[in-house]
């Protein structure tokens, strides 16, 4: 009864406080403008909880963008096991979904789902920050709903 | 004992403090996001963050020390709530004794060196950086707060606050004789809340997360809970020192007044955060020294004569 009671607390906190962290795996730098955009006064993201961090030890949210080069997977491997559970990841990006047009290339592994367990896709090329929006929206419902994270 | 436990754990102390730490939090928040036309965060927020802080993993890198890592929170937690407890709020006042204001300004300097060991501890490199920025930052702004604090004493010819109160309420409140101490006691106050201004040992685009940049989990959430409850001890303090006349109204109209000087004093740290930008360490070093001190000292020659 307690223990349902201090999970629903802290699935409420979660919820309502998602601290994301911006990582580029290999992309053209489109996406990532789009994430700055979202963090603008404009597009207001604060009044649903969410606050960039520059440390991936403070943030609960993983967003990548672009494709995963060779480059890079040991250092999106490195950040994500910095972060503390529970944590999400987010593709935003079609290159960071599926690798799209860079798929089959030598120097490129594919999508971040290769490296890491993926919560939540959003497409796009680059998406825009409403888009980016909906998906965090999707994403509080789903920790509302109290999935597990994937560890 | 049962009056002693309620002082320490509800009314002046514990609860109180953090409940107006994460009210401070929160109108701290909103004013920032209202002057940049948003909308901002609910009044929930810092509660959330708090708890979901609380309910994280807690990490720390290999090699460093976990126990004086957890104690370090702990400890300069304690010492702002110690302090807060030797505060007047409204005019009340249950542990005050001469000489407290001393007590308060000791304490109020712990969390400051406790953030510079936090950084040395967790064996980051942006922590290593940031502790020794905090420590760069402490020596330049708490030479002029210490001297501009001490002319409301020597105006009042107590070292406690609540003396210090007692003796406004006779000669008027100390802002009037004193505007210069009260501007700096809050360029001061600014300093060691580590505020936008002067927010050189966190500044994100600098050195990342400062001192606490490796610190996750309930430690975090400790850390961020006891800055809030250090902006209100603070706030607290320079209002009941320059502008704590209020002994002798009737209670509630003293609290009613007690509650507008603390939003007063929230508009102002709001404003400043949002109009001014960071200072670099040069240029806060050059502040401190060049400026405070000879403006702070200008202050206490006015006090002194005055008081002849």
């Amino acid at each position: 009864m307690l223990q349902k009671f201090i999970d629903k607390t802290y699935r409420w906190a979660q919820r309502n406080s998602l601290w994301v962290m911006h990582f580029n795996t290999g992309g053209c730098n489109g996406c990532d403008i789009e994430i700055l955009d979202l963090l603008t006064p404009r597009y207001d993201v604060e009044r649903l909880g969410i606050l960039a961090e520059a440390t991936p030890r403070h943030a609960d949210v993983l967003l990548c963008t672009g494709p995963v080069t060779h480059q890079a997977k040991d250092g999106l491997w490195q950040i994500y096991s910095q972060m503390p559970s529970p944590k999400w990841v987010v593709a935003v990006g079609s290159c960071s979904n599926t690798g799209a047009v860079f798929h089959g290339s030598d120097t490129v592994l594919g999508g971040v789902d290769k490296i890491l367990p993926v919560d939540l896709y959003i497409p796009g090329c680059p998406c825009r920050p409403e888009a980016i929006i909906d998906g965090l929206l999707k994403l509080r419902e789903r920790i509302a709903q109290g999935e597990p994270d994937q560890v | 004992m049962i009056e002693g436990l309620f002082f320490l754990l509800f009314f002046p102390g514990l609860a109180f403090q953090v409940v107006c730490g994460l009210a401070f939090e929160w109108l701290d928040r909103k004013l920032l996001a209202r002057f940049q036309r948003r909308v901002g965060p609910p009044w929930y927020q810092p509660l959330a963050d708090l708890i979901k802080l609380f309910s994280k993993e807690d990490l720390l890198p290999k090699g460093a020390n976990h126990l004086i890592a957890a104690l370090l929170p702990l400890v300069s937690f304690s010492a702002v709530l110690t302090a807060g407890l030797y505060i007047p709020v409204a005019g009340f006042t249950p542990f005050s004794f001469e000489g407290d204001l001393i007590v308060i300004l000791f304490l109020m300097s712990v969390p400051t060196l406790a953030y510079y060991l936090a950084g040395i501890v967790s064996l980051g490199v942006y922590s290593v950086l940031g502790g020794g920025r905090s420590l760069l930052q402490f020596f330049s702004y708490e030479v002029p707060l210490l001297i501009a604090l001490s002319g409301p004493a020597i105006l009042g010819q107590s070292w406690s606050v609540a003396g210090i109160m007692e003796a406004q309420t006779v000669q008027g409140p100390f802002v009037i004789f004193q505007p210069l101490g009260f501007i700096l006691a809050i360029v001061g106050l600014i300093g060691k809340l580590k505020r936008d201004p002067l927010d050189i040992p966190s500044a994100k685009s600098e050195v990342v997360g400062g001192s606490l940049t490796e610190i996750t989990g309930t430690k975090l959430g400790l850390w961020h809970l006891l800055m809030k409850v250090q902006a209100v001890v603070g706030i607290f303090l320079v209002i009941n020192l320059y502008l704590g006349w209020l002994k002798y109204l009737p209670a509630h109209l003293s609290i009613l007044v007690f509650v507008i000087e603390c939003l007063i004093m929230v508009v102002i740290l709001s404003v400043t955060s949002a109009v001014f930008a960071r200072l670099r360490i040069d240029q806060l070093a050059g502040l401190g020294w060049k400026i405070l001190v000879p403006l702070a000292l200008l202050q206490i020659g006015f006090v002194i004569l005055m008081g002849v």
